[in-house]
């Protein structure tokens, strides 16, 4: 019986330490619990009241076993980035739930159905994107934990990071800011693309400008083109100011952003064909400009979204090489 | 209130009991025998702080181990190693330093 509490006691502390660890501290403190009896006991037969009272002086297995692989530190985020992790975790979740509320009040109002169908719908989205942002937040930042994105850590003083003149500032406030547009723009793009639609004069129509089906189709795209913009505003955070790595994140989020929108937008045909229809109508045998931005309306929107990559970019580099 | 004083006094243990382990280990002992001399010497550590110590400083290279499994009970005793004898060294010149100018400095505060 004494036999027993002191071996699930000691199994307890040693499971999850390294293999190799494992049976030396077990065998050392076999030793010592069997050292503590015999002083406890002075002679006499160790009954299994001694044993609890030992085992208590020695603290509970989560505490030993943590005192064992202190040395250790191995976890998924540590700090310096672990507060950032829970700023960013806290944003994304919120603005995720925000976004998807908002779009299923929409689908509610476009295309009604029961209520108890709607909230089922709904937790059932939410449920799906949360746990999907937290996921994606925890892997980002256990990557940038793991890779030591240098917070402050100058071994070297000429390594200090510059003070940041005015412009180089990033403020917390449009790295959050942008974070959420992230978030929301993926909620309703996905959620409702219906909503992005163009107002008809001369029937008094609303038209979506694109098939939705074709849009939901794509999430993957949309998804990627959302997470780079969190993990470019994620960097920005941690960072605090604009330099080299900021540079180097936000161009490779925005190139990784601009294939995927080449993907979406050039790839295949999204327009709602009596969006195209109308407009066809609307400016017939009028070769201006305007048909030819709203007949190639995919095209347009696909440089609209490059130009504002490519300007993003440039600004950042702007902002870094700055003197 | 309480628990500022004990994480100071826990502070100010920490490194201390590291000089005293391994000013202790200078022939083979084990862990239990060094938590009775602690103990004798009105120093108590508790064997499950003393315990995780010994195979931290095994780790770094300042004690070394072996297991005597001759007697009754296997046990495994630890030993200072060259490396351990010279970080002593260096240690315990700057603790008597220290500890000295330390003491000075808290009389001068009454």
């Amino acid at each position: 019986m004494n036999q027993d509490l002191m071996e699930r006691y000691i199994y307890a502390v040693t499971k999850e330490l390294p293999k190799k660890q494992r049976g030396d501290v077990a065998q050392e403190l076999r030793g010592l619990i069997d050292d503590m009896l015999t002083e406890r006991c002075e002679g006499r037969t160790p009954e299994e009241k001694d044993v609890r009272i030992i085992l208590t002086e020695l603290g509970s297995p989560r505490e030993l076993y943590s005192k064992y692989a202190e040395d250790g530190e191995k976890c998924l985020i540590g700090q310096p980035h672990y507060s950032t992790y829970i700023f960013v975790l806290k944003i994304v979740l919120a603005s995720g739930a925000a976004g998807i509320t908002l779009v299923s009040l929409l689908l509610q109002m476009l295309e009604p159905q029961g209520w108890l169908q709607a909230a089922g719908d709904w937790l059932s989205m939410l449920w799906n994107v949360l746990v999907s942002a937290f996921t994606f937040v925890t892997l980002l930042f256990a990557f940038f934990y793991h890779r030591e994105i240098p917070i402050d850590n100058p071994l070297n003083f000429d390594d200090l990071p510059m003070v940041p003149k005015r412009r180089q500032e990033i403020s917390k406030g449009d790295c959050v800011a942008g974070m959420v547009l992230c978030v929301i723009f993926a909620a309703l793009f996905l959620g409702t693309p219906q909503l992005i639609c163009a107002y008809m004069g001369d029937t008094g129509e609303w038209i979506p400008i694109f098939q939705t089906e074709e849009i939901r189709r794509s999430w993957h795209l949309i998804l990627v083109f959302s997470a780079c913009g969190i993990a470019g505003e994620a960097v920005k955070l941690i960072q605090g100011q604009y330099n080299k790595t900021v540079l180097v994140t936000v161009g490779a989020t925005n190139l990784i952003s601009a294939l995927a929108s080449v993907w979406l937008l050039a790839g295949r045909d999204l327009m709602n064909p009596y969006f195209t229809a109308e407009i066809a109508q609307i400016f017939q045998g009028d070769a201006g400009f305007l048909t030819g931005i709203f007949s190639n309306f995919q095209y347009f929107f696909l440089c609209v979204i490059l130009f504002a990559l490519v300007l993003d970019t440039v600004i950042a580099a702007e902002r870094t090489f700055r003197t | 209130m309480e628990e500022i004083v004990s994480g100071l006094i826990q502070e100010l243990r920490r490194g201390t009991l590291i000089l005293l382990v391994l000013s202790q280990t200078q022939s083979p002992t084990y862990g239990y025998h060094l938590v009775r001399t602690f103990h004798e010497n009105q120093i108590p550590i508790d064997a499950n702080t003393l315990y995780p110590l010994l195979r931290r400083l095994e780790a770094q290279g300042l004690l070394k181990s072996q297991w005597d499994t001759g007697e009754s009970k296997p046990r495994k005793y630890y030993q200072i190693t060259q490396e351990g004898k010279r970080v002593l060294e260096q240690t315990k010149a700057y603790w008597k330093q220290f500890s000295a100018k330390v003491d000075a400095m808290l009389e001068e505060e009454l």
